[in-house]
């Protein structure tokens, strides 16, 4: 008997996210099928490689990464040149120095950093803040001020303080955000039901359901994202027909394979393509998940998911 | 496993207020009512022109413009005895958010009601009796039978069967509850959809009562499988009753605000 395809098409889809503006905005989800289901119906958006660099300068300890952003002296250089990456379609700024557990740098000080890199940036801008809810309440607030036009995403409203970060980025300056839940698919589906009813429409939104570097509970993660895409699809929830981003480079690049020495493990060979190999395997397991976007940080791994998205495609 | 459906039933001109709207083509509170429902949760909204005998392929094309117009192509149950009204609706109705669906052949008189579904790519509802109210299970079940094997020689898609094992009245019939739920369950162990208009159950009770009588009636009737109802989706207590079954079922995800959406 002849095989009989049976594609499998929802009539349900993922809502569409647009970050930037012009010819380099870029858009998440918006897809009908799983995850690189390609062969049940085109998939609408391919998912997005970022790029990820500190407001403190790019992880030069790292050969491969220091040698991309060769040259590149200031903060405006580097957000340029994180740009240029080959594969790269937003670059993400990380706010570390604003976090309140390690320099603290004054909300206005880093609302200048955010406005520099802005300036500089050629491709959608997304910024994470310091993972601290209430610094990030105000934080994000004042760049979504000072950013007004640019439509960038900010990293991310959680639990405590979504309520001014909706209010503050998306409904009074019409920016992007994030929802965080840490792999936790009831909260990820409440916090996306609680910033809905503040009358943020999905379009504007994104989640990032969590992170786990591959090895270190990631089963959990996939899982989470894997149930997400489910109900959003075949059950129809539309609370949950959200683009979903992962950073995956700050998991990935703190993991002992990424970080103990050839010295002292000589069998394991050279720690810089562990971690490339880290944010790789994390990064495709993430969108083989159901991720829309992935934020990464060397530029081999950046070019291998591009590469990878395009050969799925 | 689907999302449970529910077909809001306010929509009826057994209602003064709907059948002065409909004899003087009156949108005003036929969507208010319509979007009464949508809000509380209706998937699907009935829609009841009576018998209908006179203008009724008019008033259907005028009904199911009326709504679908105005309320974002909301799927629709055409309700009536009037087989060329159904039809007439049918032809105008954009498909766009679910397939029309009929309401209701049975396996007697109306088993003709199956091939206006047939004809028009609609869901029918089949009702399981022939002359009245089944014996038992048998008998639903035989005409569940003779329905299925009618619609699928005119070349129905069983899943387009929406089957009605006939909601008995509590007062009266306690004796004949359970195998309501049994049947339901047979149904579900085919892999066959069912619907039931589920308030039939609490008829005659006082209306306090109603709300508590429907809510443990559809709780118990989704457990058993069943996928749709009929039933008046303002009434609070059966909508949370339904979302919280969802839940329990894994229909939904949980969150804490489920109630709320």
């Amino acid at each position: 008997m002849a095989f009989k395809r049976n594609p499998q098409v929802f009539s349900a889809s993922v809502a569409e996210t647009t970050i930037g503006t012009g010819d380099s905005a870029v858009t998440l989800g918006g897809e009908n099928v799983y995850p690189f289901y390609s062969f049940d119906a085109p998939i609408k958006n391919p998912p997005l490689v970022g790029v990820e660099f500190s407001d403190k300068g790019p992880r030069r300890d790292v050969p491969g990464i220091a040698a991309f952003y060769e040259g590149a002296e200031t903060l405006s250089d580097v957000a340029k040149r994180a740009c240029e990456m080959p594969g790269a379609s937003f670059v993400c700024l990380d706010l570390e120095s604003a976090d309140p557990n390690g320099d603290d740098m004054p909300v206005e000080d880093a609302v200048k950093i955010a406005m520099e890199v802005a300036g500089a940036v050629t491709l959608p801008l997304v910024i994470q803040g310091t993972g601290n809810a209430e610094k990030d309440g105000t934080l994000l607030g004042k760049i979504a001020e000072a950013l007004q036009g640019k439509n960038v995403l900010l990293l991310s409203a959680t639990e405590d303080n979504y309520k001014g970060i909706a209010v503050g980025a998306v409904l009074a300056y019409n920016q992007k955000i994030g929802a965080e839940s840490a792999v936790d698919i009831n909260l990820a589906k409440q916090l996306n039901v609680v910033i809905s009813q503040m009358g943020v429409s999905n379009g504007n939104l994104v989640m990032n359901v969590g992170q786990a570097a591959a090895g270190y509970g990631f089963e959990y993660v996939a899982s989470a994202m894997e149930r997400i895409k489910s109900a959003a699809l075949s059950q129809n929830d539309d609370s949950l027909q959200t683009p979903i981003i992962t950073p995956v480079s700050a998991e990935a690049w703190s993991v002992k394979e990424a970080i103990v020495s050839e010295a002292d493990f000589p069998e394991w060979g050279p720690v810089e393509q562990r971690g490339v190999d880290m944010e790789i395997s994390t990064a495709a397991a993430s969108l083989a998940s159901g991720s829309n976007a992935v934020i990464l940080r060397h530029p081999d791994s950046v070019k291998t998911i591009s590469d990878m998205i395009s050969a799925l495609m | 496993m689907d999302k449970f459906i529910v077909i809001g039933e306010r929509i009826h001109c057994i209602s003064p207020e709907i059948r002065d709207a409909m004899a003087n083509r009156d949108p005003e509170p036929i969507l208010r009512r319509g979007k009464a429902q949508l809000d509380a949760g209706a998937d699907y909204l009935d829609v009841n022109i009576g018998p209908a005998e006179k203008d009724g392929e008019e008033l259907m094309i005028w009904a199911v413009k009326t709504l679908q117009e105005n309320l974002d192509n909301v799927p629709l149950v055409l309700d009536t005895a009037n087989k060329k009204a159904i039809a007439a609706g049918i032809s105008v109705y954009n498909r766009s958010k679910g397939k029309p669906v009929v309401n209701s052949a049975d396996a007697g008189e109306r088993i003709s009601y199956i091939d206006v579904a047939a004809e028009n790519d609609a869901i029918s509802i089949a009702l399981c009796s022939k002359h009245g109210v089944p014996k038992d299970n048998d008998e639903r079940m035989a005409y569940c039978q003779e329905m299925l094997e009618y619609a699928m020689e005119r070349g129905m898609d069983p899943a387009d069967l929406w089957f009605d094992p006939l909601t008995l009245v509590i007062k009266g019939m306690q004796e004949k509850q359970k195998e309501f739920f049994e049947f339901i369950r047979q149904l579900s162990d085919m892999g066959l959809n069912s619907t039931a208009g589920i308030s039939n159950a609490s008829n005659g009770m006082p209306k306090e009562v109603r709300p508590i009588v429907d809510s443990a009636m559809i709780t118990m009737a989704i457990e058993c499988g069943l996928t749709s109802a009929i039933a008046n989706p303002n009434d609070r207590q059966l909508m949370e009753a339904i979302k919280t079954a969802a839940i329990i079922m894994n229909q939904t995800l949980y969150a804490d605000s489920y109630l709320d959406i």
